[in-house]
């Protein structure tokens, strides 16, 4: 097997595996959550682990294969003997206890290290479970038992004449399941001689296939054919590897196959998505955008080929007009494949408040709405924190005890809703919870304590009060939990959402609880942009930052004590920076009156930056700069950069990184 | 060589059985991730053999073989079983499952088995 | 196939074909090797995007086919003097712990074996450019200097407290 098709396999086991265990929690979540686990519940929480099983021994991997081999059994138990009598939230603690473990495993395997977790302790306990059900429907379990022993009566008697030969067989030593292969020997020969009696008898017992390991299989047999005949039909068994084969001394003999009908059951499975889906590793769809945005680029350097001056060329623009068409349709699909359903997020968030509320013995209920709202990518794996942390928050802090609110006259269940949905360019996802709301006194005072207040009190609107908890240094280590808590606080949050590009705000009403508002782009990879030159450079500037552009000419300049330049535009004396200087750019206009000024805005922050000459505005595909350059980059004032028309790079500008 | 369908739910399986197969010259003309698949494949691309496993959603691998042994009685159907579904690999084997092969496979006990069902 | 061992798979018989080998270049007089195995191309010199507050070895960066990958001179690494870019100045684009970068060489000579018996480790010494230098190679009568690429692709304490200060 060459290497590329290790790797292939090992990508395809981590993902499918992954997948398995995600759809496997999912299952058990919604199985505790009222729905309770139907027959195709079990059906298909046993699959998944078959899978997991199989895949994980194909791999080598012990430790996976173990866990869910013998989670495994268990599922097949409750499915096939439906016992009456199950404590199914030991089964869910099992299961997920289980599935974290695998992931945990996985992870290792992924960075390269061993999967040596000790699954021994989660093996025993589930042992223990399956023993006591065993147990407790005993008498169930016999009966059923009974039921499943084949019909070994009907015997038939031999032809008085005919030879009696018999053959005994030895299969390879590592072939497994012995008695199965013995048994579809059995069946093969059937058509072609009469099988009088074979010993063991019992193929479906499990110790016949050690009987045959040790002591072979042997048949008895009549058939008008010759002996190198039957032989010749036995050798065609798979990993038969010994075949004795004589004419049999007694003169009777019974026939003792099993024609009993099996008494299967069969169970139809529901699936859990059956649409035609495919898997594609994000790797692929990041090449594929490259590709996509190279080929935007290769056009414009086509159809806007200087050797094509001057030139009258009607079929040509026709031409360059479909390209066109062509290429931009390609570039949305692109950007829709990248873009995938919260609801993988969403549902990651069940699992979270069932720990905690089983561990803080809060009842709660937790809603999910527009779960479909598709996000980019990339954008997902930044917000999956802050949701987290504003639930955790929620349930820690927001949510009362069952006592609390039935004394307010309150449902004894908390309520927290997660709910997506579009709102223009943006999404917005929000986090209500219906608990005792946000205490404005207690902010103020923690705001205080800290020194995070700007203006009196008296004169902060209730919204700029709330909006405090998001400062840097408000959270303290106070209330630590086990869940929220850990020193970080709504910050972190808050950074997070920078970080893409989104904000969060905050809503509250005292005794009914506080709703917090991510807004979120729907994405990332495309942005428009203005383009500009400083000396050889060229640099790109979001237009969502820019207000206007100006020239010198009809406005005053203001040169502050200090040597700082100002402009005064309608009345407002606005910094200027001038790129570059603080880039350190050669060969640039330094001349304020030849240049332009850009004036950019972020967070209410207003300035002017000088550049030599503004080249375009234009849509671009946003790149992430090397890991290497960003670890070294420290004033943030680049975010990204982007390839122009001729290949050449340009470095996207982060106005916010002017602004500190 | 030999025309081959995988039916197996799990993408990884299929891969790896593809891959042996295919390193030792059998042609893979389809695969299928569930018994309801597996069967109309087999009604396009009428294979040489059919691996096909049995633990899966929609319709089992069960369910199938005996679908496909109505549509063609001659069919070369080799299980792909777990150890501890002797009950199941019976089952096939009395609806007309010519063999099985037992996960976690070995590359030569796979290509034994088939060699085997196919002379 | 003969076995479905995890570790079978991820063997490379690509590394063994690898072990031992050496990219060489030149800068000035003296030769240097790079484990072969960290090499992904090697092309001419590119339009190069300066990234301001980059130490000044980090020249900026490249559009290799899409992919961005920062350049380091390794002339201004060891602290040489500049030279100016000219038709034989190679960039070797190396992959290592995730971080591709293409490294600015005078030029690039040939590829090596240099068995293990061959090769000779040195003594760490600090504050010099020996410290990028993990062992030196004999080929024939003639000396390699081996790089170490982590060393390379990180700063140690030393340099950074020299860089806040200038």
């Amino acid at each position: 097997m060459s290497a590329q098709d290790n790797e292939q396999m090992l990508e395809m086991y981590f993902f499918e595996t992954e997948q398995n265990l995600e759809q496997l929690e999912t299952l058990i979540l919604s199985g505790e959550k009222g729905t309770g686990f139907t027959e195709d519940t079990l059906n298909e929480l046993f699959r998944l682990m078959h899978t997991i099983k199989g895949s994980s021994g194909m791999m080598s991997y012990q430790s996976l294969a173990s866990v869910a081999h013998h989670l495994e059994d268990l599922l097949h138990y409750l499915r096939e003997r439906q016992p009456a009598s199950v404590d199914y939230s030991i089964l869910s603690d099992l299961v997920l206890e289980g599935i974290d473990l695998m992931k945990v495993e996985l992870q290792k395997i992924k960075n390269g290290d061993q999967a040596d977790g000790d699954v021994a302790p989660l093996v025993k306990n589930i042992k223990e479970y399956l023993q006591l059900l065993k147990e407790q429907n005993n008498a169930e379990s016999e009966a059923a038992a009974a039921l499943a022993q084949p019909d070994h009566t009907n015997d038939f008697g031999a032809e008085a004449d005919a030879v009696i030969y018999k053959a005994v067989v030895h299969f390879a030593a590592d072939c497994a399941m012995e008695n199965m292969r013995a048994y579809s020997l059995v069946h093969n020969l059937q058509e072609a001689v009469n099988i009088l009696r074979f010993f063991p008898e019992d193929l479906e017992a499990d110790e016949s296939s050690e009987i045959i390991q040790r002591e072979g299989f042997t048949v008895y047999l009549q058939s008008e054919l010759e002996p190198e005949q039957i032989k010749e039909l036995f050798m065609q068994t798979p990993f038969l590897r010994e075949l004795e084969f004589t004419v049999a001394d007694f003169g009777s003999a019974e026939k003792a196959a099993d024609n009993g009908a099996q008494n299967q059951k069969h169970n139809n499975h529901t699936a859990a998505n059956n649409n035609s889906v495919i898997s594609v590793s994000v790797s692929k769809l990041d090449k594929l955008m490259d590709l996509v945005g190279e080929m935007v680029i290769a056009e414009s350097m086509v159809v806007q080929n200087p050797d094509l001056n001057g030139l009258e060329l009607e079929n040509f623009e026709k031409a360059a007009r479909q390209l066109h068409k062509i290429t931009s349709e390609l570039q949305d699909l692109v950007m829709s494949i990248r873009m995938v359903p919260l609801a993988t997020t969403f549902h990651k968030m069940q699992r979270l408040v069932r720990d905690m509320s089983k561990q803080l013995q809060k009842d709660i209920q937790l809603q999910l709405i527009g779960e479909q709202t598709e996000v980019d990518k990339n954008i997902i794996e930044h917000i999956n924190d802050p949701i987290m942390h504003l639930i955790r928050n929620a349930i820690d802090h927001g949510l009362e005890t069952a006592e609390e609110r039935e004394a307010q006259g309150k449902p004894a269940t908390g309520s927290i809703t997660l709910e997506a949905k579009n709102a223009g360019s943006d999404v917005l996802i929000l986090v209500k919870d219906d608990g005792r709301g946000l205490n404005k006194d207690k902010i103020l005072e923690r705001a205080l304590e800290h020194g995070l207040l700007t203006k009196a009190p008296a004169e902060m609107t209730e919204k700029e009060i709330y909006e405090l908890i998001f400062l840097p240094g408000f959270s303290t280590k106070d209330d630590i939990t086990e869940f929220s808590g850990r020193g970080v606080g709504m910050d972190v949050v808050a950074n997070n959402l920078k970080m893409v590009g989104g904000s969060v705000s905050v809503s509250s009403a005292p005794g009914q609880g506080t709703v917090f508002t991510l807004r979120i782009p729907l994405t990332l990879a495309i942005m428009d942009s203005m383009n500009v030159k400083v000396g050889d450079c060229c640099y790109t500037i979001p237009i969502i930052n820019i207000k206007e552009c100006l020239r010198l000419q009809h406005h005053t300049l203001v040169n502050d004590t200090e040597g700082y330049e100002m402009l005064m535009v309608r009345g407002e004396c606005y910094p200027i920076i001038r790129l570059h200087q603080h880039f350190k750019i050669k060969n640039a206009v330094t001349d304020l009156d030849k240049g332009v000024l850009v004036m950019v805005e972020h967070d209410k922050k207003s300035f002017l930056l000088f550049v030599d000459e503004l080249l375009g505005q234009q849509e671009v595909v946003v790149k992430a700069l090397p890991t290497y350059i960003k670890e070294r980059h420290k004033s943030k004032t680049i975010s990204g950069c982007t390839l122009l028309g001729d290949g050449s790079i340009s470095l996207i500008l982060d106005v916010g990184g002017f602004v500190q | 060589m030999a025309r081959v369908l995988v039916v197996d739910d799990a993408a990884f399986m299929r891969m790896a059985i593809k891959n042996m197969l295919e390193n030792h010259g059998y042609e893979i003309v389809g695969e299928a991730e569930n018994g309801a698949v597996a069967v109309q494949k087999y009604q396009e691309c009428r294979p040489d053999l059919v691996t096909m496993d049995i633990t899966m959603p929609e319709m089992n691998g069960l369910e199938a073989l005996k679908a496909i042994m109505k549509i063609d009685p001659n069919a070369v159907v080799v299980m792909v079983s777990a150890m501890g579904q002797e009950a199941m690999v019976k089952e096939a084997i009395m609806s007309g499952a010519k063999s099985f092969i037992i996960k976690p496979f070995k590359a030569d006990h796979v290509l034994e088995t088939i060699r085997k069902v196919l002379s | 196939m003969a076995k479905m061992a995890a570790q079978d798979w991820m063997s490379g018989e690509e590394e063994d074909t690898q072990k031992g080998k050496y990219l060489t270049f030149a800068l000035g007089k003296e030769v240097y090797g790079i484990e072969i195995r960290y090499v992904t191309e090697i092309i001419g010199i590119q339009p190069i995007t300066e990234v301001p507050e980059m130490p000044d070895y980090i020249r900026g960066i490249i559009n290799l086919r899409g992919q961005i990958v920062p350049v380091m001179d390794v002339r201004l690494r060891f602290k040489k003097e500049f030279r100016e870019y000219d038709d034989r100045t190679c960039v070797i684009v190396i992959e290592f712990d995730d971080i591709a970068m293409g490294l600015i060489v005078d030029s690039v000579e040939e590829v090596l074996s240099i068995p293990d018996e061959d090769i000779v480790s040195l003594p760490e010494i600090k504050q010099s450019t020996n410290r990028y230098i993990k062992s030196v190679g004999k080929v024939g009568d003639e000396i390699k200097l081996l790089l170490d690429c982590s060393k390379l692709l990180t700063e140690d304490e030393m340099e950074s407290l020299a860089e806040i200060q200038s």
